[in-house]
């Protein structure tokens, strides 16, 4: 690798640091302005004295300087605190349900991508044709409904109605097929939007003509040539994606019962459990962290140009 | 002399929202082997669309109606027939204007040549591509062949992008060779240099050229025979010599007196 790459990777990071530090800090200040949590979970009928030993226990006594870095010592030793409602450790709860969310993104993204890629495609290569007004017309539709209706009109027709499937839980590949249809049609939406404005922008540079002049397959052109080219900001959406979806199923998750995180956010925020939601906050912030520095690796791997 | 190219009483027009409009009027011309045949005339003349309609590289709102093109004396190009897949990038060759952009920025020369070597020489090996790889590029008069196979487009001047797009036509050996306005985006020394490689090009393996270009000192520099496009018309047609000493049309005279004096 060059100086200059490396020089490039260390600023991205830096900046990636900065904007995780601003994220914490904001996760921590929500926290504390929502109110006194011990009124929460005592009831109004506590005593004074009741109050005073669980702010102490909770570290709320503390100069607020000392709690943000005991908060952010924690954070970056993994240790997010205990839940008020489960008695248990933040860390381990969210770890406990990452696997179910991440086999219903993964199954929902993956659908996403191997419907959308190809129908953005297609539109593309058929410029101005039915074919390409058809895709773009179902593109429309499946970013403009509503995730949580769509949710219950699949359960009515295919677990109610029909009986084909099971309406909610987990455990099966039966069970994951309603809630990752659910989740794909957004991301698959966004994507065959994306897929065919990036595709029919890179079919039109002169290095297309070229390749064909050259007696390319058509299909070596558009993928090879095309679709690589157009690669960039699909695959940035589709990270970015992954991450929205990591940290904001909440509806499918309620719709379904599915025991993820976006459940256990749910959850919390009803309890008003103020650790636990900042601990899924800040998890998500990292998630999203993460996946930036992902987008900004692949940026290097596909284009030279960049690297 | 065999002809390589005969393109005879061509005829093309666009179809537009309310009418067809005439892109090319009843054009003949002739390139024979080891001939420069220049394509001169004003921007909007029709010489793209004559160099595209060779390799069936034309619109999709583009029609053939009427004449035809041969090559070798076969007919590839007639209303309603379209064989130019099975001549493109193998039996000829095209450059094109912007050589940073005529190539793949995500692949490196290498590829490019392989692609075209794996697609126009069956059951090429590994050994083969790279020994021709090179010697294409020797023959672009590239001394440092093995950076330059290594390379991404960026990574090259222009000049160097323009050789190995000349290079990417010829390697698969075609017989003839177009090249559209391949020198406009240059500068004067790389220009005076592509020029030159052409000329030995031609004379070395052969090959007929087709060279497209607005500048008629360029194509007097270097062509045989100069057709004078204007309105998708040849109005003016013969040696470089004849062309550039006797115009007889007065659009070529024009063409002449818009050089800009500097010398
Ligand atoms: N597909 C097309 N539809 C409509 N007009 C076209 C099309 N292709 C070319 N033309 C027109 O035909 C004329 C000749 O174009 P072109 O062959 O590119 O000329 P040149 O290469 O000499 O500049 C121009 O006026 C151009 O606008
Ligand atoms: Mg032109």
């Amino acid at each position: 690798m060059k100086a200059t790459t490396l020089r490039r990777i260390g600023a991205r990071v830096a900046t990636l640091l900065a904007s995780l530090l601003i994220a914490l800090t904001m996760a921590f200040a929500l926290g504390r302005l929502s109110g006194d949590p011990t009124a929460t979970i005592l009831g109004p009928m506590a005593l004074p004295e009741q109050r005073e030993a669980l702010r102490h226990q909770l570290g709320l006594d503390q100069p607020l300087l000392v709690q943000y870095f005991d908060y952010l010592k924690g954070v970056f030793t993994g240790d997010l605190g205990d839940s008020l409602q489960f008695y248990q450790s933040n860390t381990t709860m969210i770890l406990d349900r990452l696997p179910f969310t991440l086999q219903l993104v993964a199954a929902g993204m993956s659908l996403a991508i191997l419907i959308g890629i190809p129908l953005g495609v297609l539109a593309a290569t058929r410029e101005g044709t039915w074919w390409d007004r058809g895709a773009s017309t179902l593109a429309l539709l499946g970013q403009s409904v509503p995730v949580f209706w769509l949710g219950m009109m699949l359960v009515v027709l295919f677990a109610v109605k029909l009986g084909w499937l099971p309406a909610g839980q987990s455990g099966s590949l039966k069970h994951l097929i309603l809630p990752a249809v659910t989740m794909a049609l957004y991301p698959m939406a966004h994507i065959a939007r994306l897929t065919r404005a990036s595709m029919s922008d890179a079919l039109r540079e002169p290095f297309i003509d070229s390749a064909r002049a050259r007696g390319i397959s058509t299909t070596r052109v558009v993928w090879r040539h095309g679709f690589k080219n157009a690669m960039m900001p699909i695959l940035t959406i589709i990270v970015l994606q992954t991450g929205v979806l990591m940290s904001g199923a909440v509806a499918i998750e309620y719709v379904y019962s599915w025991p993820g995180l976006g459940q256990l956010a749910l959850q919390s925020i009803q309890f008003r459990d103020f650790p636990l939601v900042q601990a899924i906050v800040v998890f998500a912030a990292v998630i999203f962290v993460l996946l930036n520095l992902v987008v900004d690796l692949l940026h290097s791997v596909v284009d030279p140009r960049v690297r | 002399m065999t002809e390589l190219l005969t393109i005879s009483g061509l005829s093309i027009s666009a179809r537009l929202a309310d009418c067809d409009l005439r892109l090319l009027d009843d054009v003949d011309l002739a390139v024979r082997r080891g001939q420069i045949v220049g394509v001169v005339g004003e921007s909007g003349s029709g010489k793209t669309t004559l160099a595209r309609s060779v390799v069936g590289l034309l619109e999709k709102n583009v029609r053939v109606d009427g004449g035809s093109i041969s090559l070798a004396g076969e007919q590839v190009v007639a209303p309603g027939v379209d064989l130019t897949a099975g001549v493109r990038g193998g039996q000829v060759g095209m450059v094109f204007q912007d050589a940073s952009r005529s190539l793949n920025p995500l692949m490196k020369v290498r590829a490019h040549l392989a692609e075209v070597l794996h697609r126009h020489v069956p059951g090429i090996d590994k050994d083969e591509v790279r020994r021709r790889s090179v010697e294409v590029l020797e023959q672009m008069r590239i001394t440092d062949t093995a950076r330059v196979l290594d390379s991404y487009p960026h990574q090259l001047s222009g000049g160097l992008r323009q050789r190995v797009a000349i290079g990417l036509a010829v390697v698969t050996r075609p017989s003839l060779v177009i090249a559209d306005e391949c020198t406009t985006a240059l500068d004067v020394t790389t220009q005076t240099k592509v020029v030159e490689l052409f000329r030995t090009l031609v004379d070395e393996l052969g090959i007929g050229l087709l060279f497209v270009t607005h500048d008629l000192m360029l194509a007097s520099d270097l062509c045989d025979e100069i057709a004078v496009m204007s309105s998708g018309r040849v109005v003016e047609q013969g040696t470089a010599l004849h062309v550039l000493e006797s115009p007889e049309q007065d659009y070529t005279r024009r063409l002449l007196a818009a050089i800009p004096a500097w010398n």
